[in-house]
């Protein structure tokens, strides 16, 4: 066991904690929402070009053949600077979903690792709760030689800034995921923002047409491969949000060594002394638990799900914890946009809602305990 | 980074595992499942440490020269969890987590080769003498003072918290030599036994019917000079020692993991409404909080045993596992409580073997928990209240 990074997972902190602490500063950060789809589109090309859209890509197709524990620890970077690039939605989402495809996938693939494809999973209908595992309204059926989909599809992350979406659906063989290029006929695309900045959209399919190329894998496949990415997704957000905390802890220390009242520096005074600890406490067990969920990523898919559940349930409630505080010890600097403290707020409120939120988490981690054994 | 067991520790696993099923008597762990408590009864500590010893593995942490295993610390980490796993007794912590340490890294020669055969073998139980009744937190204005005369120290004042002084032949004390200097530098570190004149011990009935923790009064105590561990005036120096040296020790991770099995199994069988209680939501919800803590701290520990380098100061980390270590202790015990429900509220005496036999009505597994639940109230006071170690990680982590 060892919890120091590899020789290559420190030249991926280096250069991210480079590239990521010069580009996007809270400034820049700030003017990427005026862009149309919230994406910085040199920093993405720079992040192809250092391979790291590549890192789970298989090597066969042209990847790395990187870990998820590599894919982590990049992605505790970007959540350091809350960066709202497209990652997890294309390189660990996307990739695992190509590259588990049924259908040979390798043209995509080369796309993705070149920055130039982008995928969103396009999963949500109207009235869902996290319903993963449940049949889908959206429809897949036979149409001449091919196939057209048709349905209602909500909150597809990062779909203002991708090529492709990834939709799930029901065709005649059961739940499908079939992927469909977002210039497609018969797509309408609602996008808006979300508080930190990221982007989703509203996308409604209407007889779109699919070859059958395009279905990525069908019946209890395909709600393996799902389930599987899903869990990727969620831990890379886990992870991100983990870098976000650590990040609070080092500019609320600083505020509080700067900040005076009382004709002394705030950090004097012991009650917020010890709601610092409590953060501390907070994220250090939260990097802890990202680290057993990601010894469990590889294994059997009752035992990744419930350690996933596990993760997101400790780190969800851990950052809320940091992230609350760490307004509270700004004062009312911590309200405005031009702290740093409120746009990890926001960013660990979006990640904590994304594809399973704390109370689905406590669900899934409770549901399956009886017989645990993890 | 590789978060996978080296597949060897389960070979190593299997190897304890055999080796406790032999050594450990049904009774002894029957009666270490029905108390339950952070430490075990005396006289089981004694017997186990005396039967682990016969293995050679007493104090298995220790280097190799002074009785140690040179276990891997992984291979501790095992250890451990499959003692606590078995309803093995403790060891006295006191004598394997902290005179012991002190007495091998600062003691003299002389010292060492009386002290160390004895503490190793487990021929008895010692107690902690730092606390005093005006000086907890703020133990550095301690009071007691040792004054040389010849080849005696003469020692006077009082020390509270000595937990189990009433059953130890010996104490470790720390007490002042020297009261013209900075409170931490006129400190030593003084062996006790405990049958000396002038030593009275008072138990304190404490809130869950027990009565192990004690007052020490001194009253011109003679002790032999040849009983100051190391250099006269260096007591708060080893103290900190103490702290530093074991840093994973109170997480109580091992009992915490024991006591979350025994919470889950009482509410597997304990219903409501002919449900078990574990698949009541509120209960399932709280089970899923307490277990992704619980793991997070074991994880915590691995990243130290393991030797991670960390970007703050350790003795932070060492206070963080405290922090939700003695948290956990609350929660799970708290929670075994709410799952017996109002039968959590009976008195039964706190040794077990005082305790009626268990009938239809009152099944042995009420027994116990509820006094567990009231002492581990003390687990965010003892070796550093909850305050104190957010002061620590305050000043340590952050330089505040």
């Amino acid at each position: 066991m060892d919890f120091n990074p590899s020789d290559l997972q420190r030249m991926l902190i280096d250069s991210a904690e480079r590239l990521i602490t010069e580009r996007f500063t809270l400034e820049h950060r700030r003017a990427l929402r005026a862009s149309p789809d919230g994406m910085d589109g040199d920093a993405w090309r720079t992040f192809a070009e250092l391979g790291w859209l590549a890192i789970l890509v298989p090597e066969e197709a042209g990847g790395l053949g990187g870990s998820m524990t590599d894919a982590a620890v990049l992605a505790t970077v970007l959540g350091s600077r809350c960066v709202t690039e497209p990652f997890t939605s294309t390189a660990v989402m996307g990739a695992t979903l190509l590259a588990g495809a049924a259908t040979p996938q390798g043209e995509l693939l080369e796309a993705l690792v070149t920055g130039e494809a982008r995928f969103a999973l396009a999963h949500d209908e109207p009235g869902d709760r996290y319903a993963y595992g449940v049949p889908r309204a959206t429809r897949l059926t036979t149409s001449g030689n091919g196939y057209v989909l048709s349905g209602q599809k909500m909150l597809a992350l990062d779909a203002p800034s991708a090529t492709h979406a990834i939709v799930t659906a029901n065709s005649p063989a059961g739940p499908a995921l079939v992927i469909v290029p977002l210039e497609a006929p018969g797509i309408e695309k609602a996008a808006y923002a979300l508080y930190d900045g990221s982007r989703a959209a509203d996308l409604r399919f209407d007889n779109a047409p699919v070859e059958s190329g395009q279905i990525v894998a069908e019946g209890t496949d395909a709600e393996a491969l799902l389930a599987f990415a899903l869990d990727r997704t969620r831990i890379a957000l886990a992870a991100q949000a983990v870098g976000s905390m650590e990040a609070e802890l080092d500019i609320c220390a600083a505020y509080l060594k700067e900040r005076q009242q009382f004709g002394q520096p705030i950090g004097r005074f012991q009650s917020l002394q010890h709601i610092m600890a409590d953060m501390f406490v907070a994220a250090h067990q939260a990097r802890s638990i990202l680290y057993f969920a990601l010894s469990k990523l590889d294994a059997d898919p009752a035992q990744r799900a419930r350690a996933v559940a596990l993760a997101r349930l400790q780190i969800g409630e851990a950052g809320q914890l940091v992230s609350r505080q760490a307004v509270q010890l700004h004062g009312g600097y911590g309200v405005t946009d031009e702290y740093e403290v409120s746009h990890h707020y926001r960013r660990q409120l979006v990640i904590e809602k994304q594809y399973g939120d704390v109370a689905f988490a406590v669900r899934n981690a409770s549901f399956r305990q009886v017989n645990a054994h993890v | 980074m590789d978060f996978t067991f080296d597949p060897e520790l389960e070979d190593f696993r299997r190897m304890v595992r055999d080796a406790i099923a032999t050594d450990l008597s049904p009774e002894m762990a029957e009666r270490q499942r029905a108390f339950g408590g952070v430490n075990s009864n005396h006289a089981d500590t004694i017997a186990w440490t005396g039967i682990l010893n016969a293995r050679g593995w007493s104090v298995p942490h220790w280097p190799v020269e002074y009785g140690g295993t040179g276990w891997s610390p992984m291979q501790l980490h095992v250890f451990n969890d499959e003692l606590n796993a078995a309803w093995a007794p403790d060891t006295c912590w006191g004598i394997t987590h902290m005179c012991g340490p002190v007495i091998y890294t600062f003691g003299s020669e002389a010292m060492k080769a009386r002290f160390l055969p004895e503490l190793r073998a487990g021929k008895y139980y010692m107690a902690q003498g730092f606390s005093e009744p005006g000086n907890g937190s703020d133990l550095a204005r301690l009071r007691t003072s040792a004054r040389r005369e010849g080849d005696h120290y003469i020692v006077n004042g009082q020390k509270i918290w000595t937990s189990g002084a009433h059953a130890s032949e010996w104490g470790f004390f720390l007490v002042r030599t020297d009261p013209d200097v900075k409170p931490q530098q006129g400190i030593s570190f003084l062996m006790i036994k405990l049958d000396t004149p002038g030593i009275t011990i008072r138990r304190i009935p404490e809130i869950n019917g027990d009565a192990d923790l004690c007052e020490v009064f001194l009253d011109n105590v003679e002790v032999p000079a040849d009983n100051l561990v190391g250099q006269e005036g260096q007591g708060w120096t080893y103290a900190k020692f103490l702290l530093e040296h074991e840093r994973t020790t109170s997480s109580f991770v091992y009992f915490n993991k024991r006591e979350f099995a025994r919470a889950r199994h009482l509410a597997s069988i304990e219903t409501a409404n002919g449900q078990p209680l574990i698949e009541a939501p509120e209960y399932a919800a709280r089970f899923a909080r307490i277990e992704a803590e619980l793991i997070a701290l074991e994880w915590s520990v691995l990243r130290e045993l393991a030797d991670e380098a960390f970007k703050y100061n350790r003795t932070a980390a060492a206070s963080t596992l405290k922090i939700a270590g003695s948290r956990l202790q609350q929660a799970i015990s708290e929670l075994q409580v709410d799952i017996l429900g109002t039968r959590a509220t009976r008195y039964y005496p706190f040794e077990v073997e005082e305790r009626e036999e268990a009938t239809a009505l009152w099944p042995g597994h009420i027994p116990g928990r509820t006094a567990n639940a009231l002492i581990s109230r003390a687990s965010t006071i003892y070796g550093g209240t909850l305050q104190i170690q957010r002061g620590i990680i305050a000043k340590l982590a952050f330089d505040l």
